[in-house]
């Protein structure tokens, strides 16, 4: 157990009722200093009505929100001084340079000038600085977001879809940022996204929610167990095998043709394969059955693909 | 406060509102020097009387609306209420720079429309004394008559996504300033007549059927409530 200090945010039952409907379900997301917290759905399923919610946008019906162990309802201003964050789609102001649009928001966080630069150049965008935003790719508005984002020297990065309207190289880019920033400055991050991929890479920890209602919450590594191979044995009787594997303890299933045991390791495995000859079956084959950290994910998230 | 309010001269001094805030000057030194060059001749009061029928019945309210429109434009565009309220900012400070920034709107059309009028006067040989006392109470008299109507602007353009919208709500309600303004019944509780009624002179020079005279009550109490209104608005608003 780390101590109550560490904890960055926690949210307890927090829900958000849109005209009866439970857009956000008692959802409990709890991230620690120092992570990197993937917060995976489909898109619809709740992702960024949380994010608004963690960051006072929107009041929920009902449940908490603490930022830095302070309930945001009293301690609003104070936390949001901490935060930095990309909220669906990023802000800008068109008519301004990317320069002007940071020092309007410099000046509300009194911070040192020179933080434009670094945050204009962490995201590479020195070269069109002084140019006006309505002009840029939304790839670049993209990382203009992030960049101001940054600008505060926040403890908490709140980040939803950074990726969006990025090319491969850009999404790596901005992958390389997000790992660094925990090691290089402590920060705590929160990316929100809707393919587990994007995250997979990178997050310390995930969060999964799906139709308002929060599914896993775990380390990353705890899901990739949960992914790991199950073993497929082909035999010659597989109705009456399953009741042996059954009682010995492994978790079975089976057809007319084979069984199948989950999260076997090479010991199970081997054991399972003489439970079986020891008891005069005859095992065709042993296969390994890799569910993929996706489809593991769209199951938990009801399948529903997004595009 | 004053970061605050250098965050929003940022994002406003690169903005068309410098060129719309030329119209009413520029239009009052070429009318003038147009009504001098074709050899009338005038006084200060007739000029006050002339430039404040046309600039305090229709323009200001206009221009205060769009200057209301304006200062809100960007921050529907791009997501600029998130932005804001997602910073460490009390929603109050924000209200009350948008505010500020459109009365100083205001006050600098006076300004720049006294200006043109001297400039008028000086060229077209109007007789001395300058009457300062009246100009600067009716050019004052006309910001501080906006001021109700400013209030209510900042409220239609937070709460209205859309640019257009308040500007044209703003303009169906300001035309009937030629009926509503001549009625001592209903112009001085009119938003959009209180700059008019305020503005023009009256007395000597002033026009016999428009001495009504604007209510401070009303004005007052007009303000308070528009203020009000748009500030617990502000605070609620949804990002």
């Amino acid at each position: 157990m780390t101590t109550i200090a560490d904890s960055i945010v926690q949210t307890e039952a927090l829900t958000k009722s849109i005209s009866g409907k439970a857009v956000v379900n008692e959802v409990n997301i709890k991230i620690e200093r120092g992570d990197i917290y993937g917060f995976l759905g489909p898109n619809g399923a709740g992702k960024t009505t949380t994010i608004r919610l963690l960051l006072g946008l929107t009041k929920p019906t009902s449940g908490t929100v603490r930022l830095f162990d302070r309930d945001i309802r009293n301690h609003r201003l104070d936390v949001l001084r901490k935060v930095g964050s990309l909220v669906e789609y990023p802000s800008y102001y068109g008519h301004l340079t990317a320069v002007e649009n940071l020092e309007a928001v410099r000046r509300l966080l009194d911070v040192p000038k020179e933080r434009i630069d670094d945050v204009l150049a962490i995201v590479r965008l020195t070269k069109d600085a002084g140019r006006q935003v309505k002009g840029y790719s939304l790839g670049m508005k993209q990382r203009l977001g992030i960049a101001t984002a940054l600008l505060g020297n926040p403890e908490l990065l709140i980040l939803d879809e950074p990726t969006n309207g990025l090319d491969p190289a850009g999404i790596q880019e901005i992958r390389e940022l997000i790992i660094s920033l925990p090691r290089t400055k402590g920060v705590t991050i929160l990316i929100s996204s809707h393919l587990l991929s994007e995250v997979e890479q990178m997050a310390t920890r995930v969060g999964i929610i799906a139709k308002g209602s929060m599914v896993y919450q775990n380390s990353i590594s705890h899901l990739r167990e949960q992914a790991i191979s199950r073993i497929r044995f082909t035999v010659n009787d597989p109705a009456s095998a399953y009741p042996l594997l059954r009682s010995s303890g492994y978790e079975a299933e089976w057809d007319d043709r084979s069984l199948t045991i989950g999260r076997a390791d090479n010991a199970s495995t081997a054991e399972a394969v003489a439970l079986l000859v020891k008891h005069h079956y005859d095992v065709y084959r042993v296969e390994e059955q890799t569910a993929s950290l996706e489809s593991l994910f769209l199951e938990m998230t009801g399948g529903e693909r997004s595009l | 406060m004053m970061s605050m309010l250098q965050s929003e001269w940022i994002k406003i001094k690169r903005s068309a509102i410098w060129a719309i805030m030329a119209i009413s000057p520029a239009g009052a030194l070429l009318t003038g020097l147009i009504a001098g060059a074709r050899g009338a001749s005038g006084t200060w009061m007739d000029a006050l009387t002339f430039i404040s029928i046309l600039h305090a019945m229709l323009l200001l309210p206009l221009l205060t609306g769009v200057y209301a429109a304006m200062i809100c434009r960007y921050e529907h565009a791009g997501g600029g209420w998130k932005l804001l309220f997602s910073l460490p900012v009390p929603r109050t400070k924000i209200y009350a720079a948008k505010f500020i920034l459109i009365v100083f709107m205001v006050a600098l059309t006076q300004l720049f429309l006294l200006a043109a009028l001297l400039i008028v006067g000086w060229i077209n040989g109007f007789p001395s004394p300058v009457p300062w006392r009246e100009l600067a109470l009716s050019f004052a008299g006309g910001w501080i008559a906006c001021l109700p109507l400013a209030a209510l602007q900042l409220f239609a353009s937070t709460a209205l996504h859309s640019f257009a919208a308040p500007v044209a709500v703003n303009a169906v309600l300001t035309i009937p300033n030629v009926l509503i303004g001549n009625s001592s019944r209903f112009g001085p509780y009119y938003p959009w007549a209180q700059p008019m009624l305020a503005m023009i002179p009256r007395g000597d020079g002033g026009l016999p059927d428009l001495t009504i005279h604007i209510a401070p009550a009303a004005l007052i109490g007009s303000f308070v409530l528009f203020l009000l209104t748009g500030w617990i608005y502000m605070m609620k608003k949804p990002a």
